[in-house]
């Protein structure tokens, strides 16, 4: 279809430079000193996000440390007429799928499990070779990063769902539920790797290792 | 502003420089190098924008205002609502997720949708609103914060789960929820990037 090759040209290569907030784009040279705001929307700009790897490693390490306590705790406590029980992220997961509601525990087993999990190999992974300033797979990298985006929120879906039983579940003898220990790690492994994901700057992967 | 060059477009995701053209109907400007969306055609005029955040906002309004689901066991019975819920947990070490919970499922959209109000009312009557800017800076950091959507799909789990043991009615509630998402997400295609060529 195309009938002419287009060579990608990277705006630092040519001196220009763009607000990450409201898109405009400037001449580098009009910016003196390196802390300037933009002059349409008054962000910080930065040609690429400061210490992005280093943010980025630090946020992913504090969501891997905070998952496991978040897995091991309960996330809540159900009791009854025939006594009570806590229950972990799995056990939910595993008490809908023995009572037969599969689809409800692959839902829930996607957005608490696996969700984080894939965070983790897939910003592992784009730190990773980031440092090592490979040139591979650069459009199918970013494309991951845009799916550690847009996954990301998701997670929250537990939390949601132990606040509102917690909410409803009021009868004292007949049936209350309690949130445990656990829904706060695992709250803040979604935040933190949220902002793991919102600290990577992805234009790193397309640097060229050396400045030309 | 002599350094600007305002025809250009530059990915945010890999920096590759582009030159920005008109798009027609359906069309989506994508980076030829990383894939990126960069630009939507916007299909709706103001008036329709303001008319369906008009909508989004009273939907907000009973989304919260009533109930989401009733629970009855043997004559007794408990509701539940957006900021209840999180009020309930608002004790010890649950006050952070509760804290998580009231901004990213009440507070943030309810400004997200305050400030798109305020914004279109005053593009509508072809004045730039007071504020704009900070307006526009909140509106993108906010972006990734907001989770109607996930509270949605958490009730309905809830409802599912809750169900093994006690009689659940959804409310009006959910269904304002619901609707409210949907429009939501027609809105969100206008990015706040793309704002500032509004006014």
């Amino acid at each position: 279809m195309n009938s002419r090759v287009i060579t990608p040209v990277q705006a630092s290569a040519v001196g220009l430079l763009a607000c990450r907030t409201c898109a405009l784009v400037m001449r580098r040279t009009a910016i003196l000193t390196p802390p300037m705001s933009c002059p349409r929307c008054a962000a910080l700009l930065h040609e690429r996000l400061p210490r992005s790897g280093e943010r980025t490693l630090a946020w992913l390490a504090t969501g891997v440390i905070l998952y496991i306590p978040s897995n091991v705790l309960p996330v809540m406590y159900v009791s009854g007429v025939g006594g009570g029980e806590e229950s972990t992220i799995l056990s939910g997961v595993l008490s809908f799928w023995k009572a037969g509601a599969w689809d409800i525990a692959a839902l829930i087993f996607t957005a608490s499990i696996a969700v984080p999990a894939t965070k983790f190999l897939a910003l592992g992974l784009l730190l990773w070779t980031v440092r090592r300033k490979s040139s591979g797979a650069r459009r199918q990298r970013t494309a991951l990063y845009r799916l550690v985006e847009i996954i990301g929120y998701w997670s929250m879906l537990d939390v949601v769902v132990v606040a509102l039983t917690a909410a409803l579940l009021q009868f004292k003898a007949l049936g209350a539920a309690e949130p445990r220990l656990g829904i706060v790690f695992f709250c803040g492994v979604v935040v933190t790797t949220m902002i793991a994901a919102l600290s990577f700057d992805p234009r790193l992967i397309w640097d060229r290792g050396k400045p030309r | 502003m002599a350094d600007c060059a305002n025809s250009l477009l530059v990915c945010p995701q890999c920096d590759v420089l582009h030159r920005a053209v008109l798009l027609r109907t359906h069309e989506i400007a994508a980076c030829i190098a990383c894939g990126a969306v960069l630009a939507r055609h916007r299909s709706l005029s103001i008036d329709q924008l303001l008319a369906l955040t008009v909508a989004a906002a009273l939907l907000f309004l009973l989304a919260n205002a009533y109930p989401l689901m009733v629970v009855e066991v043997g004559g007794m019975h408990t509701e539940a609502t957006v900021w209840g819920a999180a009020l309930l947990m608002l004790h010890d070490w649950m006050m952070w997720p509760a804290a998580v919970l009231a901004l990213t499922m009440f507070i943030l959209p309810l400004l997200q949708i305050a400030l798109r109000l305020w914004l279109l009312t005053f593009a509508r009557l072809g004045r730039r609103a007071p504020g704009s800017r900070g307006a526009l800076v909140v509106l993108h950091r906010l972006r990734p914060w907001s989770m109607t959507e996930v509270f949605l799909l958490g009730a309905l789990v809830a409802i599912v789960k809750l169900s093994s043991w006690v009689h659940v009615v959804p409310g009006v509630g959910i269904w304002a929820l619901a609707s409210l998402t949907i429009l939501l997400t027609i809105l969100s295609v206008i990015e706040p990037r793309l704002w500032w060529t509004l006014s």
